[in-house]
């Protein structure tokens, strides 16, 4: 509905920006979104997540350095800024060295089309929803390119495992978000229903707009089998527990991972940090309302949401084992595809009698 | 004992009716009778040994002597019924110049890595075996260590070219098109998964493990050379903690006591006797504790709820172990004739620590259930991989957790009792899943019927009322009689940890060789792993519980 720039010309009343500002403007909400969200990738990947998967574990983790160990997060980050940069012995130097720039770019950039609330959101084009899928499935690449130049061969299954995991659940992902398309349509009453603006806002109001109902008409309660399958089919895009077999740490030693040290590797890192709250952020809009809920600005209830999908990632993390690489395609592809296809026409069937 | 004793005859008269020329003799070693093979026909007297129940062959060992050398086989009887366990021994003399035997690798498979590694340390050739290399020492080593003339000053060479590229003439591929599909992979020896230094050399074919050859001998620390240097009475007792340092060296350390109290005749106090078996134990448990949480961070890659809880129970035994013997793992604890110290003062709160610890378990033990078969993925994981089949089991030597997880029930603490094993109420645990799961959850049982062993210990060294004597007599020196020797075991917390001491007399063993049951149960891995992915490989790994401690030694 409101892009960043829309929002900035309401407040100083203006019709349009000429162009240039247009650029100037979208710039700085392009950086206020990207600094609030490295932020929280920064907080949670360093000192968040140990703690919390010490306290899942019955443990306790870093509590040396600073109050509750909260200054383990520039220690780690100076540690790894300030090594060297070491490239091992036959590896493609420019894939190796553009691979982990280009995976934090990718999935930075693709927070362009979240509809945090409150205004912020940097781009909302008709196609939204199909820019931000495109944006998860381009995560992939630069897990390929860093698997397949580190010439090292546990690099080069974990992005073997990468690309046969990429495919089986690419279906799968785009299916399940495409059944709540026709509900944005129907509850939006909109003709563009691929806009992630349109998206959240046909999630306001009560549950299958039945007036009274005190349960808000979340696309997670409207559409609870989409729901379900598109979180499992997330977790899979982006590598999480259970499905996190690129890396697997215990047979593949770092996976795709394996050759990257310092700065390289945490910009890999961070990609896979921010593609989890990517994950979260198209779950929020998708399923969880967006923005919606009482009293705080959306933003932060968008935060807030995007937080505990974080959460419960790690969760799983701590809870669940790996699965095995044939468990994992099978489940893509006799259970996943058939279901979300099965969930899309009965969507559109039950639309079709309704209307 | 007449039963054995008949039965020993007869095999021997079937062997020398069957093959006339294979019997050169009958020798008496302190364990069991030794049939004296004539070295170019050993095989088929292991082999008709094995076809009359022998079915179990514990371990080979070479010894050294002034005119020949001698290749000793150590072979058990494994059935259902306890009174039908029986030991024999088969010794094959070798030339003093060019020693060689007949390999019976072709009867036992499990003989294989036993052979090469007494090729490796003493120098005896096996005759049509088919892998003859070295196993322990590097490839590139000259000379036999264990034997008399070996020079230990004698520097190691190596040119460089032998070293150019190791992997290349390790792992040739085939010209055929099949080999082209496969891809060679170097797991360990640095690697998250191997719990120590491992070298896996693994051949896969997309993620399905197509051939596995373990490489070991990275930990290797000369244990056998060094206890041959040392006294029996008070010397080689450190040095068993240090084989299986991961919290079993009470086990270990028993495993020595048990041969060599046999072999010189020292009697164990009865209250001794009851603390020897309390620490067992004890060190058993703590042993469990550790595999099971390592079999779940193999699955998990992750620091889990299930590692983090097995570890802290495992710190409670300890703690309780430490307060007896003044040390964590490396206890040093037993003596030839009891035990060091006797129990910690006050002894009731000792007592009452244990107590604690053992009122408790049953509740963890449900909880360590519902983690491990509550969880749905992880069943998935675990049942049905890294099938080990019962017979394939006995044909590697395989022992411990790992062969009543396939359902066979040999333990050694029932079949061939020591300590105050006998006068104890428990139960062997055996599982018919053979695969990674039924493995884990015959340690689970077994710590809980070493917490009731514990439990029963405790109740009858608190109702103590005789003398706590804790230890008996000990001549100042021990020294066995010239030309003895004796081959026992006890239930290790992997299984059974055999020792073989030959006696020259002297203060010093003239050869002390260690069956360790990872060895040998390593030695399987590779009819294990092959055929399954790559995931369950490791899992598999995890399962088998290794400590390279004792599989190198």
């Amino acid at each position: 509905m409101v892009t960043f720039n829309d929002a900035v010309a309401e407040f100083f009343g203006v019709e349009e920006f000429s162009p240039l500002v247009e650029f100037a403007v979208a710039l700085v909400g392009a950086v206020i979104v990207g600094s609030i969200i490295l932020t929280i990738v920064g907080v949670s990947a360093v000192w968040f997540k140990r703690k919390l998967n010490a306290r899942l574990g019955d443990r306790i983790a870093v509590n040396r350095v600073g109050p509750a160990g909260l200054f383990i997060m520039p220690a780690d980050a100076l540690k790894l800024l300030s090594k060297e940069v070491v490239v091992p012995e036959g590896v493609d130097r420019a894939s190796y060295l553009l691979a982990p720039i280009l995976a934090a770019a990718a999935v930075i950039a693709a927070f362009a089309f979240i509809p945090f609330g409150s205004g912020l959101q940097v781009a909302d084009p008709e196609t939204g929803l199909i820019f931000a899928l495109a944006f998860a499935s381009l995560g992939a690449i630069p897990i390929v390119m860093a698997g397949y130049s580190s010439k090292n061969k546990y690099s080069f299954l974990g992005f073997e495992r990468e690309v046969a995991q990429a495919i089986a659940y690419e279906i799968p992902l785009v299916v399940s978000a495409l059944a709540i398309v026709p509900l944005v349509a129907y509850f939006g009453d909109t003709d563009t229903p691929l806009r992630m603006s349109e998206i959240v806002a046909a999630q306001q109001g009560p549950l299958l707009g039945i007036e009274g109902l005190p349960v808000p008409n979340w696309f997670l309660f409207a559409q609870p089998i989409a729901a379900a399958l598109f979180f499992v089919a997330i977790l899979a895009e982006f590598s999480r527990n259970p499905f996190d077999l690129p890396e697997a740490g215990s047979e593949l030693v770092a996976g795709y991972l394996t050759e990257y040290g310092g700065v390289n590797f945490v910009l890999l890192f961070l990609a896979e940090f921010a593609a989890i709250f990517f994950g979260g952020a198209l779950f929020t809009a998708l399923f969880l309302g967006g923005g919606s809920g009482p009293f705080l600005p959306a933003a932060v209830w968008f935060l807030i949401k995007m937080f505990a999908f974080y959460v419960v990632v790690q969760w799983l993390r701590a809870t669940v084992p790996r699965v095995r690489i044939d468990q994992l395609l099978s489940l893509g592809w006799k259970y996943m595809l058939e279901l979300t296809f099965l969930n899309l026409l009965l969507t559109a069937g039950v639309l079709w009698v309704v209307l | 004992m007449s039963v054995v004793t008949r039965r020993h005859e007869e095999i021997q008269e079937k062997i020398e009716n069957e093959l006339p020329d294979a019997i050169l003799d009958i020798e008496e070693h302190q364990n069991a009778p030794a049939i004296v093979a004539n070295p170019s026909r050993v095989d088929d007297v292991v082999r008709v040994l094995k076809e009359n129940g022998y079915n179990h062959l514990s371990s080979v060992s070479a010894v050294e002597y002034e005119n020949r050398y001698e290749s000793v086989y150590h072979l058990r009887r494994i059935t259902d019924d306890r009174e039908d366990f029986d030991e024999i021994n088969v010794v094959a003399h070798a030339d003093r110049d060019e020693p060689a035997v007949q390999t019976v690798s072709n009867v036992f498979k499990g003989a294989n890595w036993h052979e090469r590694e007494a090729y490796d340390l003493m120098g005896v050739r096996y005759d049509d075996h088919p892998d003859m290399r070295r196993i322990l020492l590097p490839e590139t080593w000259n000379g036999h260590p264990l034997r008399e003339e070996y020079d230990v000053d004698q520097p190691q060479y190596t040119t460089l070219e032998a070293h150019a590229n190791p992997i290349e003439e390790r792992y040739e591929v085939d010209e055929d098109e099949s080999a082209l599909d496969t891809m060679f992979i170097n797991i360990g020896p640095h690697h998250p998964a191997t719990h120590g230094v491992l070298h896996l050399k693994t051949v896969l074919d997309g993620e399905v493990v197509v051939d596995v050859e373990p490489d070991i001998g990275y930990l290797h620390r000369c244990e056998e050379y060094l206890c041959e240097r040392l006294n029996y009475k008070y010397q080689i007792m450190p040095y068993p903690d240090r084989w299986d340092y991961i919290s079993a060296g009470m086990i270990n350390e028993m495993s020595y006591a048990r041969c060599i109290e046999e072999l010189a005749d020292i009697d164990v106090p009865e209250y001794a006797q009851v603390i020897r078996t309390l620490a067992q134990e004890l060190s058993r448990i703590a042993s469990h504790m550790l595999a099971v949480g390592t079999f779940a961070l193999d699955l998990y890659g992750e620091l889990n709820v299930i590692f983090m809880y097995a570890f802290k129970d495992r710190e409670i035994v300890q703690e309780i172990l430490e307060d007896l013997s003044g040390q964590r793992l490396m206890f040093n604890y037993l003596r030839l004739g009891g035990v060091s110290y006797d129990l910690p003062e006050p002894r009731e709160e000792w007592f009452e620590k244990i107590r604690d610890f053992t009122e408790e378990l049953p509740e963890k033990m449900k909880e360590y259930r519902t983690l491990l078969e509550g969880n749905e993925l992880l069943m998935k994981r675990a049942e049905g991989t890294g099938i080990l089949e019962p017979e394939v089991a006995k044909e590697y030597g395989c022992t411990g957790p790992i062969l009543r997880g396939s359902g066979v029930g040999y333990d050694v603490r029932e079949v061939d009792p020591y300590s105050y094993y006998d006068e104890l109420d428990w139960d062997v645990v055996t599982k018919d899943g053979c695969d990674n799961l039924s493995r884990v959850q015959v340690r689970l049982g077994e710590v809980e019927q070493s917490a009731r062993i514990v439990e029963q210990c405790v109740d009858i060294l608190e109702d103590w009322d005789g003398e706590q004597e804790i230890q008996s007599r000990v001549p100042r020196s021990v020294s066995p009689p010239a030309g003895t020797e004796n081959y026992t075991a006890v239930e290790g917390a992997k299984g059974e940890l055999g020792i073989h001491i030959v006696s020259d007399g002297t203060e010093q063993p003239h050869r002390l060789k260690i069956r360790s049951p990872c060895f040998s149960n390593l030695s399987a891995f590779s009819e294990l792993a092959e055929g399954e992915y790559l995931a369950d490989m490791i899992a598999t790994l995890g399962s088998l519980d290794l400590v390279f401690g004792e599989v190198d030694r």
